[in-house]
This record gives structure tokens, C-alpha cells and sequence, in this order.
């Protein structure tokens, strides 16, 4: 596994309040070192997903800051955004586009040459099986394969960290279970994962360390041994449900 | 690499590739009603109607109505390209694939900007090519034409962006189309001269912008205008900074997009 000294993502104090002033992020701060598989956990509403938009300036946060590989997320985001990849949670393909074309746009979106995103997009269509879609319109895809795009997509200019926000809803288990080889094969080949996921088992399965977040704030953290023995717990399930407040009998 | 190697960067026109390619894709939609109802109007005003208005400031009343009729057009389908566009986009949420890429604000409004521009730029030329065999007329001053329907073709587009991010429903894109859009546009000097007006409504239409724009398109094209045309021209050069600058805005503080 490839490890840098600069961490692949710093979090430092970061806030976000609605404009309802629900606050959805209070003063979080994580750090995920290069390489790492990290996983996000949390309830609904916790504020995961505001995290990752708030790093993609997606969502404006009120205060903190952010780095990626040592580049500002928001004084230097062109370079900081260029390594990212956000596979996000709800489909959101381009309808006017077909399966190769989206592929082909976003990565020129990402400043890569038409070549290599050529190149690049052929190698994800074989992979995520999507060749004989390729001149479909990305509206008429089954549910499954536009999940296949997404990822896809979000791979095709190469990032250096890959958001994977509840990638497995609504997944069918086939495709969970590619999708878990492939996102760790990728990890294996040096690139970042961050996942958010309901799906205890899936952090279980794949993540390093976890951060567990709750009400807009990092409950617990850290690697899945030390959490289950600081929480007394047989499995990440557990430490989740003593974390969040729902304590197991 | 200079600032305007980084402004049209392979980011920003990737982007104004993916507009072109959306209004071509649906032409049946883009290209071909704006050309026939314009058709339909310089038939059914100019050929048929025309015979009882024979001239207009000394020029036949078609070749007087052509320049407006070609703009309004061009306003329509400039407007129309973005203001649907970049609500389609905000409302699948693909829209946010754009925003969260290297690019920044500005090459993000202007990419959709130009895209529509573009648009109302090919059905303008497409309803005066059309329309020159009935109407007979040429164009006096062809770069001062171009200019100026560039110009209005980018003022139009970037309000369309604004509207396509402040929109909540698509009625309310059409509500700007249909009540904003189209009254100035009819009544902005396209059929008539201002001077045929009585004074309440002649001092009336000095306050519709679409009236200087329609005013510097005839000029161009036939050296006929209610106003001076130089003044009226940076008039409609202000107004597509005014909304370029909109258009900025929205991208970078637009509800619903970044939140």
C-alpha cells in the first residue's frame, strides 16, 4: 500500500448551518491518511454527506478548513478538486449524453486530453461491463447500471482520493460485492477511499479506519480494533449502535 | 499559462462542447420552430398584412420588420437554450458534476452563456437568411448586424442562466418566456416605428430594452432607427456586461445550487 507523509484529506474545524440554522456539521475535524480505506458512519441527517459536499464546495461551510493532499480545498480548489473523485449518492447522469459520453465529458470537465480520456474511458466501460451501452442515453439504463456510470465517472480523470457516498443503495448484491472488489483493488493500487455507508457491514468489510458522526459532530474514531475495544463490542454494529446512543442488550 | 489560455482552459470548453451538443442533439426542438414561426410572421405581417402598411420611415414594411423579427428570434432561442439547460440540469442534479470540477464560476457562466449565444446566433442568421428572398433587403453595415446580435444573443442567454438557476419550477422558466420575454419583445418596435406610437407609449417603450436592441439590428441592416445607434449600442453592451454579471452570481451564489 502506498503512503505519502501529506495526509489525503485534514479536516479542521469545519461548520455548516443551514439556513433553517439546523447546524450540520459542528466544528468536525478528521484526518485520512494517503492510502487509507476510511469509513464515515453515521444516521441519517449526521451530516456525511454535507461533509463530502462541503470539501467539493458543494456546500458553503461558515468556518474551518480543508486540505487535500496539502492543497487548500477552497483557496487552491482547482488543484485540490482535481484529485478528487465523488461517486455521489443519488444518480445524477446527464440525460442528453450517452454512457461513452458522459465519460468522455466529465473528463474533459477535469481538464484530461481527449486522448487519454478516450483511452481512460474505454478501459472503465470494459470494466464496470458497460461496453454494449456504450451509445445508450444514460436515461434509458437500468437502475444498476447507472450506478455502473457513476463509478465510472467519477474514476475516469484519475483521482488521487475517491468519495463513495452510500455507493451500495439500491445496489443488487451481485454488483456490491463487484463493486467492493473493485473499489478495493483500487485501494490496493494506492488511492484514498472515503465511504459513507448505512450499510455496517460493507465498513466492516472494507474500511481501515472509521469515523463514527452524529448530530454534526465526530462521535468516535478510529482504526475498527481500537474502536471495538474501547466500546467493548464483537463488531462495528455495536460500536455504531453504542456510539449513536441505541445501546445493544 | 496566460489568463486567457487558463480562462477557455480544456474545462471550460469541454463544457460550451457539451451545450452546442445538447441544442443539436434537439434540433427537431431548437433549430426548426424558431425558424418556421419567424417564417410565419414575416409571411402572414409582411406578405400579407404588408400590403396595407406599404412603407415604414421610406422602407417596405417587411424589409423593415425583418432585422426585428430575425432579433426576436434570436432573443428567444439565446434565452430559451440556457434558461432550460441550466434548469434541467439543476433539477436531475447533474448540474453538480459541473460545480464540483476544477472550474471555476465565471468559465461556468460564461461556458452556458456562449452555448446559448450561439443558439440565438444560428436561428438570427437562419430567420433573416430565410426571410432576405421576401423582404429583398441587404445588410448596410454587416459587422455593426453582427456585433450587435452577438451582443444581444449574450445579454439574453446569460438572463437565461440566471433564470434557470433561480427557477424553482419550470413554470417558471415559461412565466419568463411568456409574460416577460415575449411582450417586450413584440412590443419593442419590432412591427412598427416608435414615432407611430402616441407620446405615453413611445415614452413607454424608451424603458424597454429590447426596444434599443431591435432599434440597432434596423440600423445595421437598413440605416433606419428611431435612436441614434452608437449610444444605443453601448446601451446594449452595458446591459450584456450587466448580465454576464448575473450570470456569474447565480453560478457562484444561485439558490439551490451551492448551499
Amino acid at each position: 500500500m502506498i503512503r505519502e507523509d501529506v495526509p489525503a484529506l485534514k479536516v479542521e474545524g469545519l461548520k455548516k448551518t443551514y439556513s433553517n440554522g439546523l447546524v450540520a456539521l459542528d466544528g468536525v475535524s478528521l484526518e485520512v491518511g494517503a492510502g487509507q480505506f476510511f469509513g464515515l458512519l453515521g444516521p441519517n441527517g449526521a451530516g456525511k454527506t454535507t461533509l463530502i459536499n462541503s470539501i467539493v464546495s458543494l456546500a458553503r461551510p461558515d468556518s474551518g478548513n480543508v486540505k487535500v493532499f496539502g492543497k487548500d480545498a477552497f483557496a487552491e480548489y482547482k488543484e485540490a478538486r482535481r484529485m478528487i473523485g465523488v461517486s455521489p449518492q443519488e444518480i445524477n447522469l446527464d440525460k442528453f449524453l450517452t454512457v461513452e459520453e458522459s465519460l468522455i465529458y466529465h473528463a474533459g470537465y477535469y481538464g484530461v486530453e481527449k486522448k487519454k480520456a478516450k483511452e481512460r474511458t474505454e478501459e472503465l466501460l470494459e470494466r464496470f461491463a458497460l461496453l454494449d451501452k456504450r451509445k445508450a442515453r444514460t436515461s434509458t439504463l437500468s437502475g444498476g447500471m447507472k450506478r455502473r456510470v457513476m463509478f465510472a465517472r467519477a474514476l475516469v480523470h484519475d483521482p488521487k482520493i475517491l468519495f463513495l457516498d452510500e455507493p451500495t443503495a439500491g445496489v443488487d448484491v451481485e454488483l456490491r460485492y463487484r463493486l467492493w472488489e473493485y473499489v478495493r483493488e483500487l485501494n490496493r493500487g494506492g488511492m484514498t477511499m472515503l465511504l459513507t455507508t448505512h450499510y455496517l457491514e460493507e465498513a466492516e468489510e472494507l474500511c481501515e479506519e472509521i469515523a463514527l458522526i452524529n448530530g454534526g459532530k465526530i462521535a468516535a474514531q478510529g482504526t475498527k480494533a481500537d474502536l471495538k475495544e474501547e466500546y467493548g463490542a464483537r463488531n462495528v454494529e455495536e460500536v455504531y449502535l453504542r456510539v449513536v446512543g441505541h445501546d445493544v442488550a | 499559462m496566460t489568463l486567457l489560455e487558463s480562462a477557455f482552459n480544456r474545462s471550460f470548453r469541454t463544457l460550451l462542447g457539451r451545450e452546442i451538443l445538447r441544442f443539436v442533439r434537439v434540433w427537431t426542438q431548437t433549430l426548426i420552430p424558431p425558424l418556421l414561426t419567424s417564417l410565419l410572421y414575416v409571411v402572414v405581417f409582411g406578405v400579407a398584412l404588408g400590403g396595407r402598411i406599404r412603407e415604414v420611415d421610406g422602407v417596405p414594411y417587411l424589409q423593415y420588420i425583418l432585422p426585428g423579427v430575425a432579433l426576436m428570434s434570436l432573443i428567444t432561442g439565446a434565452y430559451m437554450n440556457t434558461s432550460t439547460s441550466v434548469f434541467d440540469a439543476k433539477r436531475e442534479r447533474y448540474i453538480d458534476d459541473i460545480l464540483i470540477s476544477p472550474m471555476s464560476d465565471a468559465q461556468i457562466a460564461l461556458a452556458y452563456t456562449l452555448g446559448g449565444t450561439l443558439r440565438g446566433l444560428i436561428v438570427g442568421v437562419g430567420v433573416f437568411v430565410v426571410g432576405t428572398p421576401f423582404a429583398g433587403a441587404g445588410v448596410s453595415h454587416p459587422v455593426l448586424l453582427l456585433l450587435t446580435a452577438t451582443t444581444v444573443a449574450f445579454t439574453f442567454s446569460a438572463l437565461g442562466v440566471v433564470v434557470g438557476v433561480v427557477s424553482a419550477r419550470i413554470d417558471h422558466v415559461t412565466f419568463m418566456t411568456n409574460v416577460v420575454i415575449q411582450p417586450l419583445a413584440f412590443l419593442g418596435g419590432v412591427f412598427y416605428s416608435a414615432d407611430m406610437l402616441p407620446p405615453a407609449l413611445k415614452l413607454a417603450t424608451l424603458f424597454n430594452p429590447i426596444f434599443y436592441m431591435v432599434d440597432a439590428a434596423r440600423y445595421a441592416t437598413l440605416r433606419a432607427s428611431d435612436t441614434n445607434p452608437y449610444p444605443t449600442l453601448a446601451i446594449v453592451v452595458a446591459l450584456a456586461a450587466l448580465a454576464f454579471a448575473g450570470a456569474w452570481w447565480a453560478m457562484n451564489r444561485g439558490p439551490n445550487l451551492r448551499y
